[in-house]
C-alpha cells in the first residue's frame, strides 16, 4: 500500500537535511513500528507523508497505492486515505468538535463523489465512536481539544481516525505522555480499527506501546535512515540494549 | 463654510437650512439643544486627517456630496432583514423615524419603548434630562449634527426595578440616495433594572447615504443591561456613530461592537464610569473586506475606585480593507483598585490589509490593575495544517480559523438566539455556507 523510495526531507525554512533516503514497504493489513533516538527524523517522516508544508521534500516519492503523494495537498493526501495521530494535538478554540468532524467527514465523501451524510446518521455515528474511546460525553459541543488533557488529546486523535476510516494511519508519538490505563484505551481504539484493508505506520520511541499495538515489523531509524528492520523481537531486542546499541549499528552499517 | 485648517470645504447648504429650521421648533430645551449641535457643527465642519481623532478616517468623500436631510422611506422593503432572535419586542426604524406599523412592542409594566418624537412629550421631564446630557457636540461633529438635525429614534426606559425577559430588537433601515440619516436613541436604565438590545444598521435598496446615529445611555445604580449593535449597511453607504454611556455605582453593561458592513464606518465609544463597582464590557468584532475602511474609537474613564472593565476587539482584515483601533482607558487620580484589561487582536489576510492600532492609556492613580494587549497576526500554520490533514481544503479551512478567531468575543453573548444569528451571519460573510 505504502512505498517510500529514496526520501530526502529537509525543514522548509533551513538547509538541514532530516531524512536521508528513506525506504519503506508497508503492505494493506500491516502494523510497522519506526523507533529511533530523539532526533533521528521519526516524526519528520509522520509529518512528511501527512504533508506538512514546513517541511520540503528533496528526493524521492512517497507512493500510496502506486499514486505519488509528494505533490498533494495535505487535505488531498487525506482524502486518499492518509491520517496522522498528531504528537501534539492542537487546541482550536471557538471551533467545535462536530462541526469539524462533520466538515472533514463530508469533504472526504465529496472527493469521493458522495453526498453529505445526513444530520441524525452523522451523531449516532460518531456516538458508537465517542463510547469505544471512553471520551466525554459532552466531547461533541466542545472545541477542539480545548480544555483536555493529554490523555484526552491523544485518544480524540484515535477517535477521529475511527470516524474519518482512513486506509494509511500514521501514528505520530501517540504514547508519549500517557499513562498505562490510557494507553491501553488508545491501544484497544487501534487494534479495533486493524483491517486487511488498513496499514499502520507506529512512531514510537517506547517499546512500552507495542506490548499493546503489536507490530509486524519494527524499523530503527537513526539520523535519518533506517539502518535496521525487523520482525516484533527487534523491538525487544532494541530496549534490552538500550539505544547505544543503535550507535554501534549505525556505525557497522 | 469655515477656514480652519483641519476641516473641508464643503457644500451643505441644503442640509444646513433644514437643521436651522428644524432648531426652530419644539420646545424651549430642545430648541436650545439643536442651536448647540448646528453651532457646534459649523464650527467642528467635516474634519480632515490633520484631525488626530480622525486621522485615519477619510472623510474627503463624504465632504464632497451635497447631502440632503433623510425623507421618509418606503413601508416595504426590496430585502426582508429578518429577525435575529425571534423576540417578542422588535421595533424598526427606518431612515431614522420610528416605524409603528412594522413594530411589535408587547406592553409590560415598567417598561416604555416608544418613539423618541412621541416620548419628547410623553416624557418631556425623563427626556429633557437626559438627552444631550452625555453626547458632547463639542467634540464629534457627527455627534453635533445628529444634535441638530435628528427627528425621531428610539426612547427606552426602564422604571427600576423592571425586568425585561425578551431581547429588545430594534431595526434600523436606510434606504434612499444622498441623505443624511439621523436616529437618535436615549436609553434610560433604571435602578435594579435588567435589560437586553440588540440593534442592527441595515440598508435596503441601492443608494448611498450617510448615517450617523447617536445613542446614549443611563445606566442607574444597579442596573444590568446588555447592548450589541451591529453595524451591517451595504458598502456603498457611510456609517458614523456615537455611542455614549453613563454608568453610576454597582451597574453592569456589556456592549458589543459588531461591524460588518459601509465603506466607511466609524463608531467613537465613550463611557464615563462614575460610581463604584461598576462592571463594563466593551468588546467588538470588525470583519472587513474589499475596500473598506472601519473605524473604532472607544473611550473609558474609570473616575472612581473599584471599578472593573474588560475590552476586547477582534478584527479582521481582508484584501485591501483597512482597520482602525484607538481605545483610551483614563484612570483618574480617585479611581483607586481600578482593574481594567484591554486586548487588542487583528488577523491579516492579505498582503495589503492594514490595521492601525492605537491603545491609549493614562493613569493617574497609583493602586490599579491595567493591562493592555495588541497583537498583529496571520494565521497559525498548526492549526491550519490540523483541520487540512483531516481534509479540509485550504479555502475552507482558513475560513473556520478566521470565524474561531472573531467567535471568541460573539460566545460572550447571553441571548443563544442572537450569539447562533451573529455567529451565522460572521459564517456567510466569511463565504463558509
Amino acid at each position: 500500500m505504502l512505498e517510500i523510495k529514496n526520501l530526502h526531507a529537509k525543514v522548509a525554512e533551513d538547509d538541514k537535511q532530516i531524512l536521508k533516503g528513506i525506504d519503506l514497504k508497508v503492505g494493506a493489513g500491516e502494523v510497522h513500528a519506526i523507533m529511533g533516538p530523539n532526533g533521528s527524523g521519526k516524526s519528520t517522516l509522520a509529518n512528511v507523508i501527512a504533508g506538512r508544508e514546513t517541511y520540503e521534500v528533496t528526493d524521492g516519492t512517497i507512493e500510496l497505492d502506486g499514486e505519488d503523494l509528494v505533490e498533494m495537498e495535505p487535505d488531498e493526501r487525506a482524502h486518499k486515505g492518509v491520517f496522522m495521530a498528531f504528537q501534539y494535538p492542537v487546541e482550536i478554540p471557538g471551533v467545535a468538535n462536530t462541526y469539524f468532524l462533520r466538515a472533514a467527514l463530508n469533504a472526504k465523501r465529496k472527493a469521493a463523489g458522495m453526498e453529505d451524510m445526513d444530520s441524525r446518521e452523522f451523531l449516532k455515528f460518531i456516538r458508537e465512536k465517542i463510547a469505544l474511546l471512553e471520551l466525554p460525553d459532552d466531547l461533541l459541543t466542545r472545541s477542539v481539544n480545548e480544555g483536555f488533557s493529554g490523555g484526552e488529546k491523544k485518544r480524540n486523535e484515535i477517535f477521529q481516525m475511527a470516524v474519518l476510516e482512513p486506509k494509511l494511519c500514521v501514528l505520530d508519538e501517540t504514547d508519549s505522555g500517557l499513562d498505562i490505563d490510557a494507553l491501553k484505551v488508545v491501544a484497544n481504539g487501534v487494534n479495533a480499527l486493524r483491517s486487511a484493508d488498513r496499514a499502520f505506520v507506529v512512531v514510537t520511541h517506547y517499546q512500552r506501546l507495542l506490548n499493546y499495538i503489536v507490530p509486524d515489523y519494527v524499523h530503527i531509524l537513526k539520523e535519518g535512515r533506517i539502518i535496521k528492520s525487523g520482525g516484533k523481537e527487534l523491538a525487544l531486542e532494541l530496549e534490552d540494549r538500550g539505544y547505544g546499541w543503535v550507535d554501534e549499528l549505525a556505525a557497522t552499517n | 463654510m469655515n477656514t480652519v485648517l483641519n476641516a473641508y470645504e464643503t457644500e451643505l447648504g441644503r442640509l444646513l437650512e433644514t437643521a436651522e429650521k428644524r432648531a426652530g421648533q419644539g420646545a424651549e430645551w430642545l430648541q436650545a439643544l439643536r442651536k448647540k449641535g448646528l453651532a457646534a457643527f459649523r464650527e467642528q465642519g467635516i474634519p480632515t486627517p490633520r484631525h488626530e481623532e480622525w486621522k485615519y478616517t477619510p472623510l474627503r468623500d463624504v465632504a464632497a456630496v451635497n447631502w440632503k436631510a433623510g425623507e421618509p422611506g418606503p413601508a416595504v422593503f426590496e430585502s426582508d432583514f429578518g429577525s435575529l432572535s425571534g423576540s417578542a419586542i422588535r421595533i424598526t426604524v427606518v431612515n431614522g423615524r420610528f416605524d409603528r406599523n412594522l413594530s411589535e412592542i408587547p406592553t409590560q409594566s415598567g417598561l416604555i419603548v416608544t418613539s423618541l418624537y412621541n416620548a419628547m412629550t410623553e416624557y418631556e421631564s425623563e427626556v429633557s434630562e437626559h438627552l444631550g446630557a452625555a453626547a458632547a457636540v463639542g467634540e464629534h461633529p457627527f455627534g453635533a449634527l445628529n444634535t441638530c438635525l435628528f427627528e425621531d429614534g428610539v426612547f427606552l426606559m426602564m422604571k427600576p426595578g423592571t425586568v425585561v425577559e425578551p431581547v429588545i430588537e430594534i431595526l434600523h433601515v436606510t434606504c434612499g440616495d444622498e441623505m443624511v440619516i439621523a436616529p437618535r436613541m436615549l436609553y434610560v436604565a433604571g435602578e435594579g433594572s435588567v435589560a437586553k438590545v440588540v440593534e442592527r444598521y441595515v440598508t435596503d435598496g441601492d443608494g448611498s447615504c450617510l448615517t450617523i446615529p447617536v445613542c446614549e445611555v443611563f445606566a442607574s445604580p444597579n442596573s444590568n443591561f446588555e447592548h450589541i449593535r451591529v453595524q451591517d449597511e451595504s458598502v456603498k453607504n457611510y456609517h458614523i456613530g456615537l455611542w455614549e454611556i453613563r454608568q453610576e455605582r454597582d451597574s453592569e453593561y456589556r456592549s458589543y461592537n459588531v461591524v460588518f458592513g459601509a465603506g466607511l464606518g466609524r463608531t467613537d465609544q465613550n463611557f464615563w464610569l462614575g460610581g463604584e463597582h461598576i462592571v463594563t464590557r466593551l468588546d467588538g468584532v470588525v470583519v472587513s473586506s474589499g475596500t473598506q475602511v472601519l473605524d473604532n474609537h472607544t473611550r473609558l474613564d474609570h473616575a472612581l475606585p473599584n471599578c472593573n472593565s474588560f475590552e476586547i476587539y477582534k478584527q479582521i482584515v481582508d484584501d485591501e480593507a483597512t482597520v482602525v483601533f484607538n481605545g483610551k482607558i483614563f484612570v483618574h487620580q480617585d479611581a483607586q483598585k481600578t482593574d481594567a484589561v484591554q486586548t487588542n487582536q487583528a488577523l491579516l489576510l492579505s498582503p495589503k490589509a492594514t490595521i492601525n492600532s492605537k491603545p491609549q492609556l493614562e493613569i493617574f492613580a497609583d493602586d490599579v490593575k491595567c493591562t493592555h494587549g495588541a497583537t498583529v497576526g496571520q494565521l497559525e500554520e498548526s492549526p491550519l495544517f490540523y483541520l487540512m490533514s483531516r481534509g479540509i481544503p485550504r479555502a475552507q479551512a482558513e475560513a473556520i480559523l478566521v470565524y474561531a478567531f472573531a467567535a471568541e468575543v460573539l460566545e460572550l453573548i447571553s441571548d443563544e438566539s442572537v450569539r447562533d444569528a451573529l455567529e451565522s451571519r460572521l459564517f456567510s460573510k466569511l463565504g463558509l455556507g
